[in-house]
């Protein structure tokens, strides 16, 4: 038997990278490994099980985000958590958050396949999302880190915050709508339909 | 005059709007016309000579110009052609460009000849509420008569037929203070805003910001209004918190400072469009505070036949001069109550129009602007009013006016001079534009200084300022909208880092308004003499009489029943005139008639715009399963499943639909076949009170499951009627995996989480949604084991080891899966589950293992085919939220031991176990290759002709190819104990079909076929 | 014209903005899911044995309809998927209070109720020491279920 055959949520479109023609720049992120991990916020036990498998202590504070290494932990809601990896660490993750929890109540699955995650980056990212969405992506307090789970044209989605200079932001869909999605966005970020939001003008 | 009869020459005081360096071409009606740069199609067609510029839309009466923006109501055009063609535009707000087509509307076949001018020969037919009363009668003349017609006269322009080739989108935006309208009250109000840092949003209607600063009196801060406009927006562009939208007309106010406005991106320059700029662009908009500084507009005088063509607002008059270089005509007369019709004279007067005559109403006019004009040498006649037009033939164009001695009442006039003129600028006074006030529940007043409705409260963070609010001299509008601007931003807690200075305003004060609801006419009333008070709706006087003679009290009757300020009008000219009229009418103050209700949007906008980018591929959502590339390339169809596309079935050349089902059905039966069934719902369910969880959503028992093995599940709601059915396993003591209808998916997952929320607070579970985590296919067909036992796996697929209804883990060609063996089509057959990354790779892989023995992929009907041959329900088929498990036959999945399960007490209601009630049983018609339609209803008997009494319906309906015949499902009342009787089913045409009940389980009721 | 003066106005004591009190999330109402009245008791929950016909009806199909202070249960649809209580007027459409799914509303808002919600405070209130509310929550705040079958 040859071997197993992996398609990415996007691997259909012929580029999973935009052809510079739109006032962002947008690729599929690939190769991240995703877990769902649920759980107690309150027990202390379900926290340092999770900590020892991870090496990373669960965000706690709503819509934040905790990174380590190639670790990175999306909060998503108060029992409920993201975990993203490398793709290749995902299976033996949950393995041994399995064993860490052992009888703690909770449950940690495999969700790697689940989402499509698109990467925006550039100046004119936020605009797009407000395009799309009713949340003010231009609050102080939407910076690097912050998570939030939104209606973005249409459809649940999560916006992850990656970076601020560049402004970097992952949004995850659910993968049946990755399509739909990359062509929502290519279809609004063209360049002609900038609105340059409160953007100083010279004159 | 250059060519152009009414094109004025360059002066300082003429064309500030246009560029006559630029030569602009487009066609109005078919005809090719020039024009300039900035010019609208209503100047630019009024400087070519053209007064006509539309038909009424009752009446078809010739139409001209009125207004200078949006409140215009005659000069409507369709701009475009093909899929671009927007009909309904308002002639003084299209900006020209090169290449431009208008089209005027109402009027058939052209506007100089028009047919339906016969609708005003015979206009003692058609008074107020004429559709109510002329077309009751007879009935029988609706369907065929009336209805065709009116539908034919009603509306205004075409709508395109084609498909509009532009994008649309909408944009969201969150600001503190948003103010809506850039004249001088707006400006000030956002320049005192946006000095807090506050971030500050200035929407305006029109392409420059100013409103009528370009065509008022007065200075600001030493400096012409116009240049104080323009320092103050090259501030706002620099600041980085205050955005200007201009060409952007905010529609509607709603809950909590929802507003939306639409912006007109490409319009005036369609160049922009092939750039992939968006032609219009919905601004969808949270305020903190909203300034509200939308203006007044100037309203008409009901005198005789004042819908003439040449006969506009002083305004209007005025702005066409200043801006445009166009003369409304060669002489004028002006018609007022108020200082603004002196302010059009003069400037008239000023760039060398004649003005024959200033007609006012007030006694002694007394004003310093009448003075200055009698200063000036015109013609002042105070005390009087216009009795009566002359036109040209067909009332194209006004040669003369009439005018007496104005005195209230509805008399006829006898002694009045004949003044000759080819226009009239008219000014009534003004309204405040009271519309965004008013969306969300804002209360007005009377004030009979201005003789119209003004702001009083509102129980939002809304604040009115300058002519919006009555206050029409220039110190108020500034200084008010001044102060609007710094207390809404002080309340958000902005201040300024260096105190702003208050605009300092120069300005002369206004004499007072006379109110003239009705100029009596020479003729007799109402015959030949139409005092038009709704030009849009083609309202008169006469018609608003009528309505009260007739009984409609209440002011909002009396919109309906004459169409008063309905429609894209929205009354902006014509609502306060004719609460005027009423008020003559019936003695009443206007204030005790009231005002009827503004309703969003305040100006019409695009359809595109309200679609935003939902069009074309994007109209929806899809959502595609990792296997869609695959279905699509063998030719596939498609079936909706809520956003999900799933194969129908799967065509090969030369055959039909049917053919293709009927070939992937008997696959399934004689061979093997594939169905990517990845759409089910996938719920992992963990916790110590999993068992106890599933036990209180199913009807059946769930806690007693084997590891390892799988059953087959019943939900109800808690009404007792069914909801969801399909698939649990058990992985382990405390976890579960749930499969769900593709429907059930996202409602299920929810449904259990609100139980554990809100209900059973102290169960401990986890429950989470991995339907998109797994591709899922069902392998069926009595070679389905021959197939998979070629590819390699560490799982046993014996039937002795691996059992019906039951469950594995591992791998298979290399691919990790989960395998369920679990049969939907009765056959022997295997659910596999693998991570949907490798879905297409497994897919393919078994696909290409089942070559030799005949598998075919099969779709959605093929599937349903299949499960109908067994019997086996469909939620949402044979179910339709009033069925029972009992209904369909399913009571062995309704537990007898658990004390309580969702729906489980309504279930035990009297009315739900009654004899009567709708049961699922098996149909076959008598004649065998006759297919019922879906939803067909069983009669008792049948008669000649309705009403029968209906005992049930069909719930599905095939040709079973495995049998050769057609089978149906259907609901029947009592049916279970209705074994062998017939049923009629009546169906359209006269058709009656005959079947008998059977037993639903058309194949194998043993089921030996899946247990193998 | 200056509109009536909201003092303690935030962006979240208004209709259709709305603000979850488990995680915080503020948002439109389209991010959001209303469930019905508040506060229904499940007859089948605490005597699954004996319910009067009356009884499951009442549970089922009867409920209020203040003009005024309502008490209502919503979900945080986009946001961390919780449910929570919410009193909101009916008529200014302002919302007065948030509260949790499993509680009474605060003390101040349940005051200011009127008609059948009135008799309905006195009553879950009835012989309960103020303090101990905890303890009365299970009893006191039980859900309502949606009118219509769900349907695949």
């Amino acid at each position: 038997m040859s071997e197993a055959v992996y398609t990415s949520p996007l691997a259909h479109l012929e580029n999973t990278r935009d052809a510079g023609n739109l006032s962002v720049s947008m690729s599929e992120v690939s190769d991240r490994g995703m877990i769902d991990l649920r759980g107690e916020a309150g027990s202390v036990k379900f926290r340092q099980a999770a900590k020892a498998a991870l090496g990373i202590d669960l965000p706690l504070k709503p819509r934040s985000s905790a990174v380590k290494g190639d670790m990175t932990v999306l909060w998503l809601s108060i029992d409920q958590w993201l975990v993203c990896c490398p793709q290749n660490k995902a299976g033996g993750l949950v393995s041994t958050l399995r064993k860490n929890l052992g009888e703690i109540h909770s449950l940690a699955v495999d969700v790697t396949d689940a989402r499509a995650i698109i990467r925006l980056e550039g100046d004119n990212v936020r605009e797009v999302l407000m395009k799309g969405s009713s949340i003010d992506f231009t609050l102080p307090e939407y910076k690097a880190g912050l998570v939030r789970r939104l209606m973005f044209a249409e459809i649940a989605a999560l916006a992850h915050i990656v970076t601020d200079k560049p402004c970097t932001i992952d949004i995850y869909v659910f993968r049946s709508y990755a399509d739909y999605t990359w062509k929502w966005i290519e279809a609004t970020a063209k360049p002609a339909a900038t609105i340059g939001l409160f953007g100083k003008r010279s004159g | 005059m250059t060519g152009k009869p009414y094109r004025l020459p360059e002066t300082a005081a003429t064309g500030s709007r246009i560029d006559r360096s630029k030569q602009i071409s487009f066609s109005f009606d078919g005809a090719r016309m020039t024009g300039f740069a900035g010019d609208t199609v209503a100047s630019a067609v009024l400087a070519s000579g053209r007064k006509v510029m539309g038909r009424s839309f009752k009446y078809h009466r010739p139409r001209g110009l009125i207004g200078l923006g949006s409140e215009e109501m005659n000069a409507l055009v369709g701009v475009g052609e093909g899929g671009r063609k927007e009909p309904n535009l308002r002639a003084t707000q299209v900006e020209l460009y090169d290449g431009l087509t208008a089209t005027s509307q109402n009027r058939w076949p052209n506007l100089d000849f028009d047919i339906g001018i016969i609708n005003n020969k015979f206009s003692r037919f058609l008074p107020g509420g004429f559709y109510y009363k002329t077309f009751m009668w007879p009935r029988s003349f609706w369907e065929k008569v009336y209805e065709p017609f009116i539908r034919n006269a009603a509306g205004l322009g075409e709508a395109a037929s084609e498909h509009d080739p532009d994008t649309y989108e909408q944009m969201h935006v969150h600001v503190d203070v948003l103010v809506v309208g850039g004249g001088v009250s707006g400006i000030a109000a956002a320049h005192a805003a946006a000095a807090t840092g506050k971030r500050v949003m200035l929407a305006d209607e029109n392409p420059v910001l100013g409103g009528v600063a370009d065509i008022s009196a007065g200075e600001i801060d030493g400096i012409s209004q116009t240049d104080w406009v323009a320092a103050r927006q090259a501030e706002f562009e620099k600041s980085g918190n205050c955005h200007v939208l201009t060409r952007t007309t905010v529609v509607g106010h709603y809950h909590h400072n929802y507003v939306l406005a639409a912006e007109r991106v490409c319009d005036h320059e369609p160049d922009l469009l092939a750039q992939g700029a968006p032609r219009h662009r919905l601004w969808k908009i949270r305020a903190g505070r909203m300034i509200v500084a939308s203006g007044a507009l100037e309203r008409p005088i009901a005198f005789a036949n004042n819908d003439r063509p040449g006969i506009m607002m002083a305004s209007a008059a005025r702005g066409m001069v200043e801006r445009y270089g166009t003369s409304p005509g060669m002489n004028g007369v002006i018609f007022t109550n108020n200082d603004d019709g002196y302010l059009t004279a003069l400037k008239l007067h000023e760039t060398g129009v004649a003005v024959s005559r200033i007609i006012d109403v007030r006694k002694d006019a007394p004003s310093a602007l009448a003075d200055a004009a009698r200063e000036a040498g015109l013609n002042v006649q105070a005390g009087a009013a216009i009795a009566g037009v002359e036109t040209t033939s067909g009332g194209k164009q006004i040669t003369a006016v009439k005018i007496a001695p104005y005195a209230i009442g509805r008399g006829r006039v006898v002694n009045e001079e004949r003044v000759e003129c080819d226009f009239v600028a008219v000014s009534g006074g003004y309204n405040p534009v009271v519309h965004l006030w008013c969306h969300n529940g804002g209360k007005l007043r009377f004030d009979d200084d201005i003789q119209s409705f003004r702001p009083d409260r509102h129980g939002d963070p809304i604040t009115v300022v300058g002519s919006a609010n009555g206050n029409f001299d220039l110190k108020t509008c500034v200084e008010e909208g001044f102060a609007g601007g710094e207390t809404a931003a002080r309340e958000l807690g902005g201040k300024a880092a260096k105190p702003v200075k208050k605009p300092m305003v120069k300005a002369h004060n206004a004499g007072p308004i006379e109110p003239i609801w009705f100029a009596p006419a020479t003729g007799k009333y109402n015959e030949g003499n139409k005092h038009f008070i709704d030009f849009q709706n083609d309202v008169t006087a006469a018609d608003l009489e009528l309505a009260q003679r007739e009984g409609y009290e209440s002011v909002e009757h009396t919109k309906r029943y004459t169409t008063l300020g309905m429609a894209t009008d929205q009354g902006k000219t014509s609502n306060i005139n004719g609460l005027g009229v009423i008020s003559d009418a019936t003695g009443k103050r206007i204030p005790e008639i009231g005002t009827t209700t503004f309703r969003p949007p305040y100006t019409p906008y695009s359809f595109g715009a309200i679609a935003g980018t939902k069009k074309g591929e994007l109209f929806l959502p899809v959502r595609r399963t990792a296997i869609y590339d695959w279905h699509k390339i063998q030719g596939a169809t498609w079936e909706p499943v809520g956003q999900w596309r799933r194969a129908y079935c799967y065509p090969q050349a030369g055959e039909t639909k049917q053919d293709a089902i009927n070939r992937e059905i008997l696959a399934v039966r004689n061979k093997v076949g594939l169905l990517d069934a990845s759409t089910l719902g996938k719920i992992e369910i963990k916790g110590p009170d999993a068992a106890r969880l599933l036990d209180l959503v199913y009807t059946n028992m769930f806690s007693t499951l084997k590891v390892g093995k799988a059953r087959y599940g019943l939900m109800m709601s808690e009404m007792g009627f069914l909801m969801d059915d399909g698939v649990t396993v058990r992985l382990g003591d405390d976890h579960y995996l749930m499969h769900t209808t593709s429907g059930g998916a996202d409602n299920i997952v929810a449904w259990l989480e609100e139980w554990l929320q809100t209900e059973w607070t102290s169960l401990k579970v986890f429950v989470t949604s991995v339907t998109e985590q797994w591709s899922q296919f069902a392998i069926a067909g009595p070679e389905a084991r021959t197939v998979l036992d070629k590819l390699d796996s560490d799982i046993d697929l014996s039937p002795e080891v691996f059992e019906f209804m039951s469950y594995r883990e591992g791998t298979l060609a290399g691919y990790p899966v989960r395998v369920f063996r679990i049969s939907f089509s009765g056959e022997l057959s295997y659910e596999i589950a693998t991570p949907s990354g490798y879905g297409r790779g497994l897919w393919d892989a078994l696909m290409q293992a089942g070559k030799s023995e005949g598998i075919a992929a099969y779709g959605t009907e093929a599937l349903h085919v299949l499960r109908a041959e067994k019997g086996f329900i469909v939620i949402g088929d044979e179910t339709d939220g009033t069925v029972t498990p009992h209904d369909v036959g399913m009571s062995w999945a309704v537990s007898k031991k658990k004390a309580d399960f969702i729906g489980k007490r309504s279930l035990d209601q009297a009315f739900l176990a009654s004899k009567g009630r709708k049961q699922l049983v098996g149909l076959l018609t008598t004649d065998p290759q006759e297919v019922l339609p879906d939803g067909a209803y069983a009669v008792e008997s049948i008669k000649s002709a309705p009403p029968m009494k209906m005992i049930g319906h069909v719930t599905s309906s095939y040709f079973s190819p495995t049998l050769q015949r057609s089978i149906a499902m259907a609901l029947i009342e009592g049916g279970q104990d209705k074994m062998g009787e017939t049923v009629s089913f009546p169906l359209e045409g006269g058709k009656t079909v005959e079947a008998v009940i059977s037993s639903p389980v058309f194949l194998d009721a043993e089921g030996k076929r899946q247990n193998v | 014209m200056k509109a009536s003066p909201r003092l303690s106005r935030t962006r979240n004591d208004e209709m259709l903005i709305i603000q979850c009190p488990v995680c915080g999330a503020e948002g439109d109402e389209t991010d959001f899911h209303c469930g019905g009245q508040a506060h229904i008791a499940r007859p089948a929950t605490s005597n699954p044995d004996n319910i009067a016909d009356g009884e499951q009806r009442d549970y089922l199909f009867m409920r209020f309809n203040p003009k005024g202070l309502h008490f209502e249960r919503w979900r945080c649809d986009r946001g961390c998927g919780k449910w929570f209580h919410a009193a909101r007027d009916t008529v200014s459409l302002d919302f007065k209070a948030y509260y949790g799914i499993t509680e009474l509303p605060p003390a101040d808002v349940m005051k200011q109720a009127t008609g059948q919600w009135a008799d309905f405070f006195k009553q879950a209130t009835a012989g309960r020491p103020a303090a101990k509310k905890t303890a009365a929550k299970k009893t006191s705040t039980r859900k309502p279920v949606s009118t219509t079958a769900k349907k695949s």
